[in-house]
């Protein structure tokens, strides 16, 4: 089951190690779609994400052009595995 | 212990830069997020990031190098093994999930494709919501307003104050020498953005009003002055508005109709270099020929010999520049 822990901006960062500034970038860049964009609140699976795109600037050295390419791959490779998980239910 | 340097496929030898570029290329290829549900990626991926803690940096391949493992390092591996172990398991009481995890029970991101979506127009949906949701935001609107400013004030540079349609003014700096459709950018004044997003800007075009004595030529200012025929003859020294204010000029003795003249300085002073007020001589005959003058003309007439159209067809003195 998701859990539904929010976090705040603040508190993501200290989660994630990520300073503030770069994760309100990625909200910017709507490469994050806060659960609660009012609040700016983030749930598990926008640290997930800021977790991942993290990895891709730093770790693969993925330019700020490629990464929304790369993020939207990834969602639809995901939607596609589920509807051929749920299909083979 | 596996060897960090077999498992990412370089040497011992290899350079840092090396080890990075491998480790890169293997975590592109067997990246969770990147395979789902492809368990043996996920265990090779778990390999190369071990792996990679132990020789990423000079100082822990150094370390590894000659055979040091200290209790931190295994602690710090046990943490990574640890850690990757329980995200790939997906476990949701840990701390840190992997985004694939995340969205394998009904993900906001990966549901933002709706049920009907099955993959067939992949690309042009790839392109079309990069290009339309998750590129770089804009910012607030832009705004362009117009300001009108005289040439004196555009030579002279000026400060003006601008009220905007929201009420907010706007003391605009003119500077001098600024040229006529310039724009100038006052950041963050555009309008709002939509929730943090930064305000656009406000730009102010410079719209420069011609005044009739003067005329913008470049960095050069271009007037006319009347002279009578007496001081074009006698030459004469007079007093010549300009842009700066009154100048005194030597009209050289027989300077001719159209002829124009320099003032150095005069000009439009700006970054791209220094102009001057170019000067055109307009000889002006005597409203009224009075019987004395016509008198003495028609006497001197016969003393001297003079015909302008004689020698060239063009005078050669009304091209001559004088500078003064």
């Amino acid at each position: 089951m998701k859990n539904n822990i929010m976090f705040e901006l603040r508190e993501a960062s200290i989660h994630c190690g990520i300073n503030q500034e770069i994760i309100k970038q990625f909200i910017q860049y709507e490469w994050i779609s806060p659960v609660d964009p009012s609040e700016l609140k983030l749930d598990e699976e926008d640290i997930a994400r800021i977790l991942l795109i993290w990895e891709l600037k730093q770790e693969l050295g993925v330019n700020d052009e490629a990464v929304p390419i790369i993020l939207h791959l990834i969602d639809e490779l995901n939607h596609l595995h589920l509807l051929a998980k749920n299909k083979q239910n | 212990m596996t060897d960090p340097y077999k498992t990412l496929g370089v040497s011992k030898s290899s350079t840092q830069d090396e080890i990075k570029k491998a480790y890169r290329n293997l975590v592109k290829k067997h990246h969770p997020d990147l395979n789902p549900g492809n368990k043996q990626a996920e265990a090779k991926f778990k390999e190369i990031s071990h792996a990679y803690e132990l020789i990423g940096t000079p100082e822990n391949r150094l370390k590894f190098d000659r055979g040091e493992t200290d209790q931190q390092q295994h602690e710090a591996q046990a943490e990574q093994q640890r850690y990757w172990e329980e995200a790939l398991r997906g476990d949701k009481r840990k701390r840190k999930s992997t985004f694939y995890n995340t969205q394998q029970n009904g993900g906001r991101y990966s549901h933002s494709f709706g049920e009907e979506f099955v993959g067939e127009d992949f690309f042009e949906d790839l392109f079309r919501k990069a290009g339309h949701k998750q590129t770089r935001p804009t910012k607030g609107t832009d705004t362009l307003y117009q300001m009108n400013v005289t040439l004196a004030e555009s030579v002279l540079g000026a400060e003006k104050v601008i009220t905007l349609p929201n009420g907010k003014n706007i003391s605009v700096k003119i500077p001098q020498g600024i040229s006529s459709g310039t724009k100038l950018r006052f950041k963050g004044l555009g309008e709002s953005g939509a929730d943090d997003y930064p305000p656009g800007d406000a730009f102010i075009e410079i719209i420069v009003t011609p005044m009739k004595a003067f005329k913008r030529v470049g960095n050069d200012i271009e007037t006319e002055i009347n002279i009578s025929f007496i001081e074009a003859i006698l030459g004469a020294e007079i007093s010549v508005p300009t842009l700066y204010g009154p100048v005194m000029m030597k009209i050289p003795a027989g300077v001719n109709n159209g002829s124009r003249l320099r003032i150095r300085g005069k000009g439009v002073q700006s970054s791209s270099g220094s102009g001057s007020q170019i000067v055109e001589i307009k000889i002006i005959m005597p409203k009224i020929i009075s019987p004395e003058l016509h008198t003495e003309v028609r006497s001197w007439h016969g003393r001297f010999d003079y015909n302008p159209r004689s020698s060239t067809p063009r005078n050669e003195k009304s091209e001559k520049q004088y500078n003064v």
